[in-house]
């Protein structure tokens, strides 16, 4: 178990050091840099040659080998740096952000589990019967309407229309349904689909003809064997949805105000703040790595034949 | 599904209750939100335009609604020199927390603008300052004529220093104080009843962030916002068709304009870019493209600046366009123009956050091509710095802020001088070079308007850019919203005029 754990924290330090390697070159040679915008040069009259001396005073004009020691020594110290937009320090920045992120994450996986699964289920159950051919139209429907657009018709008909929710901003249960609406009906088109097909090859094993030769019930038989059996796929697609609904759903941040990491971190792209961009892909890095792990461990416990393949007992 | 259905009106049944439990003690509240396209991370005032917008804090001097420098919490200044002033600080006022204004608090302000943000170090010039009582004697580094014009730009706005938290929490002395902040989302701000110049109108608002203009046509017309900044200009029949809002469009001080690249060989002739120049159709940009939205562009400058010249009438068309290519020295034969035998091929370069000038970038394409010249366009990311480092680009679009606090000097200097930041068209003309030096030096309005009417006339006679339109900037409001003005500076917003019927 120690070794295990051990194997799993070099992996994960060693990703971390290889992703902060790369994402720190790719963000310093990509055009542009933060000193015009720090100086507001579209605002403020100065001189390239100003644009200059700051740069410098930034460090931003030495070797990006020296940028990143200088960066890699701090950051083994456990400091970030700080923000050039706020001046806050950026753990702090991504700190703030990350409960309203949770908590969108949250909602968005109730909507769609409360969709995906009955649709799926019931779609895999009756093959071909009119629950089937609902649930393909609406995941059809769900999986072409990009969620920019599904956001503006909600907010169209339950603001506008009939003033049932809130059309933007936080603070109260109502100002996320709209927002966990778009995002979990978008996500849900995808996994009918999943948990159907998914459903349909595991009844279709020899060990679920086994166990109705056996004459178990088919309730049990639905349950016990064919969801368990089902779970592989959806639960890997799960661990990438939550890691790309953590990162930050931006349009949809977007459209209803919602104070999410997403939009944070394209206008922290936008205004060249490296801090911030670099704090958060390792941030964003490690928790992804970390729900990888856990989506390991849950597929390894749902699926016994996927666990004795990877050496387990 | 059924669950969510029903959780759904279970939610709304909620809100319900809530809204009529709540109605009665809002009945006597004058609350108003309202809604602006640029969200903030934070509400430093040293850093942010936001707390300034939302008057939250005040600065020295403020632009009028004629783009001239008024009082606000200085109530005088004066300097022989252009480089030793006196400002006199207003007496009377006090910041959010009780605490009064003197020039010490306003030393210590400036003091911290500068130190936090390189850029207000270089707006001020500041070498040093001294406080006595409500007198504040600054020195800067050289003459600098326009420095109390430059004391309008917002992150010089004046703080209590000595405040907990002045990046969620500011004090300052305007008409609103900060209940709460939430990044990227809203300020919430309450009546500071000890407001100087009148305590504000309204109880409560809300200075809330969307940056998509679709949503915030949304957000007016579910009742969620009273007053929206720049709604998309696409709805305007919607917005006018609905009798509860009111529209105003204001000519801002933006003006779009056509870069010529003057690197490039065949654009140093200034009769060549006179040619495109005659190309640009700016009734049709102005009516067509941008809903008439817009006022044409003569030059820089909207006309009503005193410094502004009277330019000569302009003549438009492909008729003028050859007569300039031909004048040029290029082979113009059945309305076509060439150059040594070929057929011009020139590359335009655009950026997509002005959703207009792909657009612009078309219709110039079109009227070029029945010329025979064809125009390559390309839209480009990181826009300034492909602008400022690339070669390859002969003509390009911008659109720059002309006069953010007044005064001519900032603009001639960025996008005329060889190491502005903003001259892109790598413009080196010996002749305005010198009048904007002179300019710098100058302290005598009058002279500084003759330096100044000089200097466009020369930009014009040489076409070293082809100003197309000024934009204007369009906000909507609901009819129970009383004394909004649309600033044409973008600065002023929530005042304490500013009303709204009870809800």
């Amino acid at each position: 178990m120690i070794q295990l754990l051990g194997k799993r924290l070099i992996e994960f330090f060693l990703f971390i050091f290889i992703l902060s390697l790369i994402s720190f070159a790719g963000i310093k040679l990509a055009p542009g840099d933060a000193v015009r915008q720090l100086l507001r040069v579209d605002d403020v009259a100065v001189t390239n040659e100003q644009v200059e001396i700051q740069r410098q005073i930034m460090g931003l004009n030495e070797p990006i080998i020296v940028q990143y020691w200088e960066w890699l020594s701090k950051f083994i110290r456990l400091d970030l740096g700080t923000s050039y937009m706020t001046h806050r320090p950026v753990t702090e920045e991504i700190w703030t952000r990350m409960p309203a992120t949770l908590l969108l994450t949250f909602t968005s996986i109730v909507v769609l589990i409360a969709v995906a699964v009955p649709l799926g289920a019931c779609s895999a159950l009756y093959p071909k019967k009119w629950i089937d051919r609902v649930s393909r139209v609406l995941a059809i429907m769900g999986a072409s309407i990009p969620s920019f657009w599904l956001g503006l018709l909600l907010i169209e008909g339950f603001s506008v229309r009939w003033s049932i929710f809130p059309s933007m901003g936080n603070g109260t249960l109502m100002h996320l349904v709209l927002p966990s609406l778009t995002l979990g009906l978008t996500m849900a088109a995808v996994y009918v689909r999943l948990i159907r097909s998914s459903l349909l090859n595991s009844l279709s094993q020899d060990f679920i003809l086994g166990a109705r030769s056996r004459g178990i019930g088919r309730k049990r038989i639905f349950w016990l064997h064919a969801c368990r059996h089902s779970l592989t796929p959806v639960m890997t697609m799960f661990g990438i949805s939550v890691g790309s609904l953590l990162g930050g759903s931006v349009v949809v941040e977007t459209i209803f105000a919602y104070p999410g990491l997403g939009k944070f971190i394209v206008e922290a792209i936008h205004n060249r703040d490296y801090p911030i961009i670099q704090g958060y892909i390792l941030f964003m890095g490690a928790i992804i790595m970390l729900l990888h792990v856990v989506t390991d461990v849950t597929v390894g416990y749902a699926n016994p034949e996927i666990r004795l393949k990877e050496g387990g007992h | 599904m059924v669950c969510m259905l029903l959780s759904i009106a279970l939610l709304a049944a909620c809100s319900g209750t809530k809204e009529s439990s709540t109605q009665a003690t809002q009945q006597a509240k004058k609350e108003l939100t309202f809604l602006f396209n640029f969200a903030s991370q934070t509400v430093d005032p040293s850093l942010d335009y936001t707390p300034l917008r939302a008057g939250v804090v005040e600065t020295l001097v403020k632009l009028d609604e004629n783009v001239k420098i008024q009082p606000w919490l200085a109530t005088q200044w004066s300097s022989k020199d252009g480089q030793n002033w006196e400002f006199q600080i207003r007496d009377g006022v006090t910041f959010q927390n009780g605490k009064k204004l003197t020039a010490e608090t306003v030393k210590q302000s400036l003091e911290r603008s500068i130190e936090l943000n390189p850029g207000v170090k270089q707006v001020l010039r500041i070498k040093s300052m001294k406080a006595s009582g409500q007198t504040l004697r600054v020195v800067t580094e050289e003459s600098f004529p326009q420095f109390p014009s430059e004391l309008v730009h917002p992150n010089t706005a004046i703080l209590d220093t000595e405040a907990a938290e002045p990046d969620k929490k500011p004090i300052g002395t305007g008409p609103f104080q900060v209940e709460s902040f939430t990044a990227g989302t809203s300020l919430k701000l309450a009546r500071y009843d000890g407001y100087w110049s009148g305590a504000a109108k309204l109880d409560r608002a809300v200075f809330a962030f969307n940056e998509d203009a679709n949503a915030r046509l949304s957000a007016i017309l579910s009742g969620d916002a009273d007053i929206v900044y720049r709604p998309p200009v696409e709805s305007m029949d919607r917005m006018k068709q609905d009798t509860q809002l009111r529209l105003d469009s204001v000519v801002s001080l933006r003006t779009h304009e056509l870069i010529f690249n003057t690197k490039k060989p065949l654009l140093q002739n200034e009769k060549v870019r006179k040619a495109f120049d005659a190309l640009v159709n700016r009734e049709e940009l102005k009516d067509a493209i941008m809903g008439g939205q817009a006022t044409v562009a003569q030059g820089p400058f909207l006309p009503d600046f005193p410094f502004v010249p009277k330019y000569p009438t302009r003549k438009t068309g492909t008729e003028e366009a050859l007569k300039w290519f031909k004048e040029a020295g290029l082979q113009v034969d059945n309305g076509k123009v060439t150059q040594n035998g070929r057929p011009l091929t020139l590359k335009l370069v655009t950026y997509a956050s002005r959703a207009e000038f792909p657009i612009f970038s078309q219709a110039l394409q079109s009227e070029a091509k029945q010329l025979g010249i064809t125009l390559q366009i390309e839209q480009v990311e990181n826009y300034e710095d492909y602008l400022m480092n690339d070669t390859t680009w002969d003509l390009g679009m911008y659109s720059p802020l002309i006069a953010p606090r007044g005064d001519a000097s900032y603009f001639l200097n960025v996008s005329f001088l060889p190491d502005g930041t903003l001259n892109y068209g790598k413009i080196n003309d010996e002749l305005l070079n010198k009048w904007i030096y002179q300019l710098d030096q100058t302290v005598d309005t009058a002279k500084r308007n003759e330096l100044i009417a000089q200097a466009l006339t020369r930009i014009n006679d040489q076409t070293y850019y082809s100003y197309m339109v000024h934009p204007n900037t369009l906000v909507v409001y609901k009819d129970s919203v009383k004394n909004w003005v649309t600033s044409k500076s973008e600065y002023y917003m929530l005042t304490n005029q500013l009303d709204v019927e009870a809800k």
